[in-house]
């Protein structure tokens, strides 16, 4: 009955992902596939969802790590939306397929453990990078920097320019993203130690939907006419609360930070709706995340202190928790937004 | 206000102009609008109330549209994707070439146009039930639109339709110009559709298609027309969606709009089964729902909460929709 079912459902995927325009990238695989002759290992990577610039640069990162090492194919592909679901199939598929290496951001880690294993009994080595599923298998976690190092950056970041004090509200995206839910918990512990005279108000969830995530800044301000700060906790709502901000004219009165993209952040930056966006450099991540999955395909462990490219030249691995860390968070402002490119 | 006595064997011309539905939705807005300016520090205050109106504004439009295709007895579930389409397409124009307001609603719309044109043609001519069809055509605007973006968001949109936005360009007199584009067009659409021959043909063809086609009504291009309007809709509501958004668009957009719509056509009153409806009743359903949505927000409730009024209006619009139909078979 399983299997069938399961069966079923990845042919309905199949099908949907030929009707949704994946086709070509099925192609790019299937063409490649069984056929490797010299040793090249299959590192596949799924994102949360496809095509927004964050992943996109995670992508173009892995890809360059791929034509560094030699003997990596990457793999990339992800739901359209950030759906549980619809990523989980895509894993499926990947399984079926056979790749050396499977590394996951996962959109639901609670959903995504049991296809981890599975992929681990299909012989597959499986990580996480970005997102954890932190009750999984996974043999590493790719971390783009500790919950403190985010928590605490886009603290300070928003409490220096609200001058240490005040209400300040979340915006949220994903109510189940653990890495969102796990900076979120940094945020409310290190304000009220380090900042005793500012509160955080409300902490709302928007999902990705960036007019969503406007409005309900819009309603946090009026909820709370003293509010002074606002924070965008994912890439859609990090613009969406400065545009909330700027169009109700408190540019000044009300501050925002958020974790944003550059490129997308920028008119912001430009226009101080937005003090500073939180970030790491996320081609780099893509580059660790490719790496690291070569290591696991080759059976290659991971040292203390890694040198993985120029760029990369001491990525600590924490042995305890099985987590490789890209390093300490970057703070984009209108001074330097203009070095990335994505 | 149900003066006329009348007998059980004729039909009355005209449906009165506002439904039992309709003023119990204007009741129950009433009663949240007053409960939630005396509960909240700023509800009932242009700062809030303007944006509140501009965030009804793509959903209520576009649930003009809809209303008429359920009004025939079709539905349309391509709206959203539709809305990607629109919005990818206009978004992209205004950051390639420096195009002005009217250029890059003419284009939004045409686009628009066009995909409901393909959605009414298939389903006027094609004879196949409108979910099948706009749900296929729906994956095949979702993937025309995820072809148009690329690999990546649309950044750095100029603010060329601010003119339909939050901020203070998007306002005259204190009213934003998406919620009062949307009013003027519900209330033409609401007159068309009660006062015209062909206005009412809508309803005939909901009722009994085939009898409607043996009174000498043309069905097919009735509901060829339905879809195209909503097409058209679709275009003017995606600049409101862009305007509303940030300057970045990301491949996000519209997603899930299609059951927003509709979930503004039902608690407006408008019968599911088809035949029965009005767009007062949609623009009053889009109304609701985004004042629960506002209004948890302001009360600082879990956002989730919203979506369970929403889910109880439905069900309770529905549930009376059916009941007012059984009320009328055993009279």
């Amino acid at each position: 009955m399983r299997p069938r079912f399961a069966a079923a459902v990845a042919l309905t995927a199949t099908a949907a992902l030929a009707l949704t325009g994946c086709t070509k990238k099925n192609d790019d695989t299937a063409a490649s596939g069984d056929a490797g002759g010299e040793k090249t290992y299959k590192v596949a990577f799924v994102p949360k969802l496809q095509g927004v610039p964050y992943f996109e640069a995670m992508n173009a990162g892995g890809k360059e790590a791929a034509a560094a090492l030699g003997n990596v194919e990457w793999l990339y592909q992800g739901p359209t939306q950030a759906d549980a679901a619809a990523q989980a199939d895509i894993v499926r598929s990947y399984i079926q397929q056979k790749v050396d290496a499977l590394i996951v951001a996962p959109n639901d880690p609670d959903s995504m453990a049991p296809l981890l294993q599975q992929a681990k009994d299909a012989g597959i080595h499986v990580a996480t990078a970005d997102t954890d599923a932190p009750s999984s298998v996974r043999e590493v976690f790719v971390n783009q920097a500790t919950a403190e190092g985010i928590g605490q950056g886009l603290t300070d970041a928003l409490l220096t320019a609200m001058g240490g004090k005040g209400k300040y509200a979340i915006v949220s995206c994903g109510q189940t993203a653990e890495n969102l839910n796990s900076w979120i918990e940094v945020q409310k512990a290190y304000t009220k130690e380090k900042y005793p005279e500012a509160q955080i108000v409300d902490i709302v969830y928007a999902g990705e939907d960036q007019a969503k995530a406007t409005q309900m800044a819009t309603d946090l301000m009026n909820a709370h006419p003293d509010l002074t700060g606002l924070v965008g906790e994912c890439t859609s709502s990090a613009p969406g609360v400065a545009q909330a901000v700027k169009d109700a004219g408190k540019i000044g009165k009300v501050f925002t930070v958020g974790l944003g993209t550059p490129q997308a952040m920028k008119p912001y930056l430009t226009d101080k709706s937005s003090t500073a966006a939180i970030l790491w450099d996320v081609e780099n991540l893509g580059y660790l995340t490719a790496w690291a999955g070569a290591q696991l395909a080759q059976d290659k462990p991971f040292s203390a202190t890694n040198n993985v490219s120029g760029d990369l030249s001491s990525v600590t691995y924490d042995e305890a928790s099985k987590m490789l860390l890209l390093g300490p968070a970057l703070q984009i402002t209108d001074q330097n937004v203009d070095q990335f490119n994505y | 206000m149900t003066i006329t006595a009348t007998p059980p064997a004729k039909i009355k011309n005209l449906p009165s102009p506002v439904t039992g539905q309709e003023i119990v939705l204007i009741g129950v807005i009433a009663v949240l609008w007053a409960a939630l300016a005396v509960s909240t520090p700023a509800f009932l205050t242009a700062g809030s109330l303007q944006p509140l109106l501009v965030a009804t504004a793509p959903v209520a439009l576009v649930g003009v549209g809809m209303t008429i295709v359920i009004i025939t007895g079709g539905i349309d579930v391509s709206v959203g994707a539709a809305i990607m389409v629109c919005s990818v397409i206009t978004a992209k124009t205004l950051v390639g070439s420096d195009v002005n307001l009217a250029v890059a609603v003419l284009i939004s719309v045409l686009a628009g146009g066009a995909l409901g044109l393909i959605n009414g043609f298939l389903i006027a001519y094609g004879r196949v039930h409108a979910i099948i069809i706009t749900f296929g055509t729906a994956n095949l605007f979702m993937f025309l639109g995820l072809q148009i973006f690329g690999s990546g968001t649309v950044n750095g949109i100029p603010g060329t339709l601010g003119f339909f936005g939050r901020g203070e360009a998007g306002r005259t007199l204190g009213i934003p110009h998406a919620f009062l584009i949307t009013a003027l067009i519900t209330a033409a659409v609401w007159w068309y559709l009660r006062h015209t021959a062909g206005g009412r043909h809508f309803f005939a063809i909901g009722g009994d298609a085939q009898a409607a086609r043996l009174a000498g009504v043309r069905v097919q291009r009735r509901v060829l027309l339905a879809y195209l309007t909503t097409g058209v809709l679709v275009g003017l509501a995606s600049c409101f969606v862009i305007a509303q958004g940030t300057s970045t668009l990301d491949q996000s957009v519209g997603s899930g709009k299609e059951l927003a719509v509709i979930a503004a056509v039902v608690i407006g009153g408008t019968s599911i089964m088809g035949g029965r409806g009005s767009v007062l009743g949609t623009f009053l359903g889009a109304l609701l729902v985004q004042t629960v949505a506002s209004g948890v927000t302001q009360l600082g409730w879990r956002s989730q909460l919203s979506d369970l009024f929403v889910g109880i209006f439905i069900i309770v619009a529905v549930g009376a929709d059916l009941l007012r139909a059984r009320a009328r078979r055993s009279r």
